[in-house]
């Protein structure tokens, strides 16, 4: 096949085979279900099927009357970690979201929403990436007030209304890069000027997308809605779009910005890194402690890719990768926890791993991988971005950024210590089911196995360098 | 010999590890096989220089393994004392709970330590190090129903020294541009000596100096003993002053008298008196030891601080002499602990006559730890003195008194054990099977042998360790005197102390009960001075700044955004009064405004 067909299907098949589900499940809900998790397994594939043309170093343009798709390196290995994680999550759905209402408006808004992630990764000029980007923000805002309580919809709201305004924002700077270069088209842009108030206004979209200080709190507030998307939200997808287009805009295009900002960006990082460390210590609710977390290690991914030499790029794309999977397990492991005990208060919980071993084994391991301890994944992408901070000579960057990594080990440690160990404070609880189980599992696994053969994804992504001209050599 | 050889010793135990966790059977056969096959390896290669490499994280980060003299013998070292200790562990660990994970956790415990050593690349050497963390934790979660949270202190402790390697190591690539540890000469200015020091705390924290030590004697409590006899007892050591010695003589080439040799010299006597002050005042066995464990990494210190060769020799000797005897100690505890039920010295007594064996393992091995002539830690330690002496008699005064201490507090063990009134439960104790006795009589045999042949000893182990560097002792008759003087002053003090206060177990207590010191005890033992208790007071405090903050921000969304929208829709509500001759004004003013600004813009 064509290979600039295979990165329209990419796109395609998740996009508008998503509003064939609810039709299907006329047909039978196993059907759905399975198509549900096809449509992604087809992105995910066809992705792999063109990985071949990218690693010998190649990219691949496909123009469809005005949309442009791209594909480089970092594009696909973008797509690969988001389409394997969304497969996980979607499979985990089948046991957890049995229980509830409204299951065909949960599965076309993820498979919508994972179809826009995939627009959004290969897209090749600025107003599609701004289309799927809408989009994502649409589809979150429905899947986060998916149980509909008065509260949910209000903290949908809110998360809908800051990632709007940042998203808005990010347009006007889009905006005020066509006034000066007369295109949107992302490869005509490369290597062009931007003024300081557009990078502000791209900044502000970026921030607000990746829940980075000062436009983080929605992420925790989401914290309301089903666990499978949470994990997709606040782990492996919508927190990465951020730096995604940071990596696609100010490192794959080459943006030339003023040199200061290689500087204020991880000051903002770090500021939110500590920050949000410092509020996941304390909190008590299981979901949003994970999500302070995500928002404490989306400022080491900042930190890798606003320092922008080879080793923090490649650091951060990694860090995306390992957080993604090691992330979305916690979020899963807290998903089988709430849904059993029927609570989320990590005070009233306690000695969980008697009942349920599993889970409590595959939330250590994902928190090992979070805290950057090998061999998982986890501690090569920490070393490579706390390491890109010194070899700029900025030292007491990575001292902050020291801070935040023993805080981390210090607050998810508290929370395993407090859910998984000591004396039981609920009714004898089940194991959750296979399928709940199987997925916790895997993504541990993947987390070790991520470190383990570090090796295969470090070389996929110092090959992509090469395209990537934003590096700072 | 093939090179890749060198991936043995680190492949086999791991995946013998893997294996056990996974089939779950025939756990004592593999363990044994897996650690003799690498016994065995390790004696083959001893003496070979080897290096291996294979492409891995790409940035000058490859998976380098390195064989010379050094690590070899650090790896032969290893592989020694956990064949031994895994013999006892057979026997020792029979009918506890989680059987396959403590044999999977040692296993892959020693897989790591060799990586650790043989590595000849910064990041890798930092893979293999930190990523003992997670066995240590599971080592000492299996342990009881509180070990859990021993483990967590453990886990922080040694994972926050372990970052700070991690930043010790970036600079370190800044300044130099490679990672190779064989090619590695780091210049000594103010950010080299940072560097320094964060490895420093990498490689002391893992040899369990202060302050990083305060989980080691909770672990002795709650972890299983092989765990206290095999790590914080020996590879601890071994790799904390293995990297300890790399980063002063190679990496950094540290002077004698510079200001950080001063500080390792500090650390390292400050470690010694304070750890052995609190040894002194314990009533378990094991507890005793594992603050012994903490005072002896302060000798190694202190000689390498040194900076001069016969103190790192010392210093790498006594490394060795003190991985031999504190293990052969810890095997004593156990089997003790497995005789009787206890290792509570209050309950213990008379044991000599009972437990020949053990007992005389215990002299033999608290002989050499306390530096009696002939046995090895004599030797090691004079070392040290004549080292210590020549930089500062400070160092050499707390050295001394860490002596005196040590003895003090080995006169009480050994006389509260194995002497003294026996007690009722105790009569039918028996001595421990033959798989217990057989390691600890290997060890103290070569105690003994180390300190009657520690001439052979220090020239064909160590001296190849520095690579040619002339080295002169610096002991002379009268340090020799001095020591003999103080072992004779402890066992005076000893036996006075045993008469006035009625019994050996409290021989120390007028120390322990003196005006100013029981003060500061009381305190030491409510863990007021625990640097982790009082890191997470300040991680606590800042966590709550750090917290307002985020709520801080959070309420310009949820309060201030939806008052301020409020506020400005009812203003504009109020000005919409239904007059409609109020808007045909309104906007006749807005068109105005309009067309001035477009004759404005017309007339620039």
């Amino acid at each position: 096949m064509d290979n600039q067909l295979i990165l329209l299907l990419i796109v395609l098949v998740p996009t508008v085979g998503s509003f064939v589900l609810p039709v299907l499940n006329c047909v039978s809900v196993k059907a759905r279900n399975l198509f549900a998790l096809l449509f992604v397994l087809t992105s995910f594939v066809l992705t792999l099927a063109i990985l071949p043309v990218v690693f010998s170093g190649q990219t691949i343009t496909a123009n469809f009357y005005s949309l442009t798709l791209h594909a480089d390196g970092l594009a696909i290995f973008m797509a690969l970690v988001s389409s394997s994680l969304s497969a996980i999550i979607v499979f985990y759905s089948f046991g957890y979201i049995s229980h509830y209402e409204n299951q065909n408006e949960y599965y076309l808004m993820v498979v919508l929403f994972f179809g826009a992630m995939m627009g959004l990764v290969f897209a090749g000029n600025l107003i599609f990436l701004y289309l799927f980007w809408e989009i994502t923000a649409i589809t979150s805002w429905r899947l986060i007030g998916f149980f509909r309580e008065k509260q949910h919809v209000l903290r949908a709201d809110k998360a809908f209304l800051v990632t709007m305004f940042g998203s808005v924002m990010m347009l006007l700077g889009f905006v005020s890069i066509y006034y000066q270069n007369g295109t949107y088209d992302l490869a005509a842009l490369k290597g062009s000027q931007i003024p300081n108030i557009a990078v502000i206004l791209i900044l502000a979209g970026i921030l607000s997308k990746s829940a980075t200080l000062p436009l983080h709190t929605w992420l925790p507030d989401a914290g309301v809605a089903p666990s499978p998307v949470t994990a997709l939200l606040h782990a492996a997808l919508l927190v990465k779009i951020g730096v995604y287009v940071f990596a696609r805009l100010f490192i794959a295009t080459g943006f030339v910005i003023d040199p200061s900002w290689h500087t204020i960006i991880p000051i903002i990082a770090a500021t939110s890194a500590l920050v949000s460390a410092g509020a996941a210590m304390l909190e008590t609710d299981l979901k949003r402690i994970i999500a302070y977390s995500t928002v404490s290690q989306i400022g080491f991914i900042f930190l890798g890719l606003s320092i922008g030499n080879e080793i923090g790029v490649v650091g951060a794309m990694l860090y995306i990768l390992m957080h993604g999977m090691a992330k979305g397990g916690l979020f899963l492991c807290a998903g089988i926890v709430e849904q059993n005990t029927k609570t989320k208060n990590i005070m009233q919980l306690g000695g969980l791993i008697k009942t349920m071993p599993v889970t409590a084994v595959s939330f250590l391991l994902c928190s090992f991988s979070v805290m950057g301890i090998p061999p998982f994944g986890g501690f090569f992408s920490k070393y490579m971005v706390m390491t890109a901070a010194t070899q700029k000579g900025q030292v007491w960057i990575s001292f902050v950024f020291l801070a935040g990594a023993i805080m981390t080990i210090v607050y998810l440690l508290r929370v395993f210590n407090l859910v998984f160990m000591g004396q039981s404070k609920t009714q004898p609880v089940k194991e959750g089911s296979p399928v709940m189980i199987i997925s916790v599992a895997l993504l541990a696994a993947l987390s070790l196995a991520g470190g383990i053969l570090i090796y295969y994804p470090s070389h996929f992504l110092q090959i992509t360098l090469l395209q990537l001209p934003g590096i700072i050599r | 010999m093939n090179a890749n050889m060198l991936l043995l010793p680190v492949i086999i135990p791991l995946l013998a590890g893997i294996l056990i966790l996974l089939v779950r059977r025939l756990r004592g056969i593999i363990s044994l096989l897996a650690t003799g096959s690498i016994l065995i390896i390790a004696i083959a290669l001893f003496k070979q220089q080897l290096t291996y490499s294979l492409p891995w994280l790409g940035f000058g980060i490859d998976f380098n393994l390195r064989l010379y003299p050094f690590s070899a013998f650090i790896l032969l070292s290893i592989t020694a004392l956990s064949f031994l200790v895994m013999l006892y562990s057979c026997s020792f660990m029979q009918g506890k709970n989680y059987l396959n994970q403590f044999y999977a956790y040692f296993l892959i415990t020693i897989g790591l330590a060799s990586g650790a050593v043989l590595a000849d690349n910064l990041v890798l050497m930092l893979f293999f190090w930190e990523g003992l963390l997670i066995t240590l934790f599971g080592f000492i979660a299996i342990g009881g129903k509180d070990a859990f949270k021993t483990a967590t202190k453990m886990f922080i402790i040694v994972g926050v020294s372990d970052l700070c390697m991690m930043i010790g190591i970036g600079i370190v690539w800044y300044l130099t541009g490679t990672m190779t540890i064989s090619t590695l000469n780091v210049p000594l200015n103010t950010l080299g000596c940072t560097a320094f020091v964060l490895m420093m705390i990498g490689a002391i924290a893992k040899g369990g100096s202060m302050p990083f030590h305060t989980w080691i004697p909770d672990a002795a409590i709650d972890a299983p003993l092989p765990f206290m006899a095999i790590l914080p007892g020996c590879l601890e050591k071994l790799l904390g002053i293995y990297l300890l010695v790399r980063i002063t003589m190679d990496m950094f080439k540290l002077t004698p008298g510079s200001l950080l040799s001063s500080l390792l010299m500090i650390i390292g006597a400050v470690t010694i008196v304070l750890a052995v002050m609190m040894a002194l005042i314990q009533k378990d066995y094991k507890k005793l030891l594992s603050y012994h464990a903490i005072s002896q990494v302060g000798y190694m210190i202190l000689g390498i601080g040194t900076c001069l060769p016969a103190g790192i020799i010392g210093g790498l000797f006594h490394m060795i002499n003190n991985a031999l005897y504190k293990n052969c100690l810890f095997l004593t505890a156990g089997s003790v602990e497995k005789q009787t039920g206890t290792t509570n010295l209050n309950k213990l007594g008379g044991l000599w006559s009972k437990m020949p064996v053990t007992a005389v393992c215990f002299l033999i091995t608290a002989a050499s730890i306390s530096g009696v002539p002939p046995f090895n830690g004599f030797f090691s330690k004079e070392m040290i003195y004549g080292a210590a002496l020549e930089r500062g008699t400070i160092f050499y005064i707390a050295a001394l008194l860490g002596s005196f201490l040590t003895a003090a507090s080995f006169l009480k063990l050994g006389h509260a054990v194995y002497f003294g009134k026996r007690n009722q439960e105790n009569e039918n104790t028996r001595e421990s099977s033959l798989p217990m006795l057989i390691p600890m009589i290997v060890i103290a045999a070569v105690c003994v042998f180390f300190g009657l042949y520690n001439r052979f000893a220090v020239s064909y182990f160590l001296e190849p360790v520095l690579a040619g560097q002339e080295f002169t002792e610096h002991t002379s008759t009268l340090l020799i005197a001095l020591t003999v003087i103080v072992l004779i002053v402890a066992i005076l003090h000893h036996i006075i102390g045993a008469i006035v206060n009625g019994s050996g177990v409290k021989a120390a207590d007028h120390i322990h009960h003196a005006p100013v010191l029981s003060g500061i005890y009381d305190r030491a033992e409510k863990r007021f001075f625990d640097p982790y208790e009082i890191g997470l007071k300040i991680v606590s405090i800042a966590s709550n700044i750090l917290f307002f903050l985020d709520r801080a921000v959070d309420w310009i969304y949820d309060g201030f955004t939806v008052k301020l929208a409020y506020g400005l829709s009812g203003a504009i509500k109020r000005l919409n009064t239904g007059n409609y001759s109020l808007y045909i004004i309104w906007s006749l003013l807005g068109g105005l405004i309009i067309l001035i600004l477009m004759f404005k813009g017309f007339g620039s």
